[in-house]
């Protein structure tokens, strides 16, 4: 397993084709737009060789025995779906960021489910073909980016019949020794400081668009393979100095990028996926459940952060025992555990699939993320709201280093006293950062929007069952337990009980 | 005659008809004739264990997944029979399929 400082080291050995800003990046590294992002995703590493920790960062491969770590494991059981979400939980407290690995972590999941599902119908090797590959991304603890969601074009119209055809990525070319490949990857979070791209169909596909579906892996420095690193808000704050960025270890949201590519070759051995259209909405849903399902982690280890700051700031600003300053904090806690509930639910909830790996109870897993989508917003809120306008008003860390007017600016800062005004500036910048910034839009979108939810949710939902069970208490339909309660049918039952009332027999009139 | 001892889940949120899947099934069994009896007594012996779970997640495999345990056993859960994905009203036939398979010695 690599540490966290290994992981970066082993990102210079690789050169992929980045582009940011209109310029072309020569080094991810050294560049310091990047950095917040690449040391989250090292915090995957890093926390896996800490004994505090290691217990649920680390787990034993399936595959080779080998001691390994958790974001390269596929679930064996139902203590590994748990013990992933309670990785996802520490991760965002130590990051108060997205730390990016678990897309490529769910892709590895639902391609292993997947790829043995189109075996056993179609008599293919995918599965086999996948495992060297985990056993690789296992050997060398690779981190791959994820990456589903194609371009899209217009919603209204397949993939086979847009009008741009690289809307989609698809097969360009059979050959040999592999296929060609073209199209494009969006908002893929972790691209540009992943070693490898795991790529999925973003929806279900028909027979005419056969060549959409397709999964492979590849290494992201492959020829044709181009990255575009998308914009964040305040982003250059990063190259403002180090107070105004909020979390400038750590950075804001994944680091997305678009990944274009430009007919790529993928060798055989690294294609998953090839055609099987009538797999397209497993492969789909089964990452989008376990992707869905991580939100009640991270997520809620960002509330955790985000709660302990604005405790923090009322505090210094002496106003943290106020009962309406309680009464929010106290919400925003019931928010974030509920959803760590619904998540925990979700894995206890999982099982077995015919693959042998575990998948998460994929009702539940949506579930998880539409209450994300609602109680990110309303805790991050409820933050601004207790750390009061300075969030959006603070001066800029340059005014504040000004000899002529940076002291006079600090004693504005004051709060309770013995508490450094420059402590309070940072802590507000970092509310700011988790509240204000592009992670409120990513709680949204991320895994997929709340509509793609409720379609999940009322697919699986039971209608049907619920609409029986409430014909049953109504009376409309027969119920046996309750027969054999009262002893006889329920029609003689209530003809006996309207006569004793004729009668006026009943004890209560 | 083949003994099948039923265990169903607790039933708390089925996805399927586990008594429906069970009627149909003896229904199907006796219209091929098959000498098949169920029961639901644990302390009685049986020669093939059925579980009947509502969903996926299987609750009553639990105690018979333990390493020290040797039971033939076919897992009905949700829509799933042991490894193979089954729509639930293909699932009794399936279920008959399996224990015709089994009985073929009896």
């Amino acid at each position: 397993m690599m540490t966290g400082k290994d992981y970066i080291e082993s990102l210079r050995a690789l050169n992929p084709e980045i582009y940011f800003l209109g310029h072309k990046i020569k080094s991810i590294v050294d560049e310091p737009m990047f950095q917040p992002h690449i040391h989250a995703a090292a915090m995957t590493y890093e926390l896996a060789h800490d004994p505090e920790h290691e217990e649920i960062m680390a787990a034993t491969s399936h595959l080779t025995g080998e001691k390994i770590n958790r974001f390269t494991h596929v679930h064996q059981s139902i203590d590994d779906l748990v013990k992933k979400v309670r990785a996802m939980r520490l991760l965002g407290q130590k990051t108060a960021t997205c730390f990016q690995r678990c897309v490529g972590l769910d892709g590895l999941c639902a391609v292993y489910v997947t790829a043995y599902d189109i075996d056993q119908k179609y008599g293919t090797n995918y599965h086999e073909r996948f495992n060297n590959y985990l056993r690789e991304v296992q050997k060398h603890d690779w981190m791959p980016a994820g990456a589903m969601t194609d371009a899209r074009g217009d919603r209204s119209l397949r993939p086979s019949k847009q009008v741009h055809p690289d809307v989609y990525l698809r097969i360009k070319e059979r050959l040999e020794d592999g296929i060609i490949v073209r199209g494009a990857k969006t908002h893929i979070t972790g691209a540009i400081n992943s070693h490898e791209i795991i790529t999925m169909p973003t929806r279900t596909m028909t027979e005419d668009d056969r060549d959409y579906a397709l999964s492979f892996a590849i290494p992201v420095d492959t020829r044709g393979v181009t990255f575009v690193f998308s914009r964040q808000t305040n982003d250059t704050r990063r190259l403002d100095g180090t107070i105004d960025a909020g979390n400038p270890k750590y950075g804001i949201v994944g680091g997305e990028a678009l990944i274009i590519f430009n007919d790529v070759f993928v060798p055989w051995e690294r294609v998953f996926m090839a055609g099987e259209y009538d797999f397209t909405t497993q492969l789909v849903e089964t990452f989008a459940g376990y992707h869905r399902s991580n939100y009640g982690g991270c997520k809620v280890g960002l509330a955790d952060v985000v709660i302990g700051g604005s405790a923090w700031v009322a505090e210094t600003h002496g106003i943290g025992r106020a009962s309406h300053i309680v009464d929010k904090l106290t919400e925003m806690i019931a928010m974030a555990e509920t959803c760590w509930s619904c998540t925990l639910a979700c894995s206890y909830e999982g099982y077995r699939t015919p693959s042998g790996a575990y998948h998460i109870n994929p009702l539940l897993a949506n579930v998880v993320k539409l209450n994300i989508t609602r109680m990110v917003y309303e805790w991050m809120r409820l933050a601004q709201d207790i750390a009061g306008g300075k969030i959006i008003t603070l001066p800029s860390e340059l005014d504040l280093a000004n000899p002529e007017e940076g002291k006079m600016i600090e004693e504005c800062f004051y709060g309770k006293e013995g508490i450094p005004p420059m402590d309070i500036i940072k802590m507000l910048r970092l509310v700011e950062n988790m509240s204000v910034g592009a992670g409120l839009p990513e709680a949204m979108h991320g895994a997929g929007s709340p509509a793609a939810q409720k379609i999940m949710i009322a697919r699986r939902g039971g209608f049907e069952r619920k609409v029986d069970l409430a014909k049953q208490i109504a009376g409309l339909t027969k119920d046996t337990h309750f027969e054999r309660i009262i002893g006889k049918d329920e029609e003689t039952h209530w003809k006996e009980v309207r006569t004793k009332t004729k009668e006026k027999r009943v004890q209560i009139s | 005659m083949l003994s099948i001892g039923l265990r169903y889940c607790g039933g708390c949120n089925p996805r399927i008809d586990r008594p429906k899947i069970v009627r149909d099934l003896k229904e199907g069994l006796e219209k091929q004739g098959l000498g098949v009896s169920f029961f639901t007594d644990r302390r009685k012996a049986f020669d093939v264990l059925l579980l009947i779970n509502g969903c996926m997640h299987a609750c009553s495999e639990q105690e018979y997944l333990r390493a020290d345990q040797d039971v033939k056993m076919i897992s009905v859960k949700g829509e799933m029979v042991d490894d193979s994905y089954i729509q639930e009203k293909d699932i009794p036939a399936y279920l008959i399929d399996k224990i015709t398979r089994i009985m073929s010695p009896y």
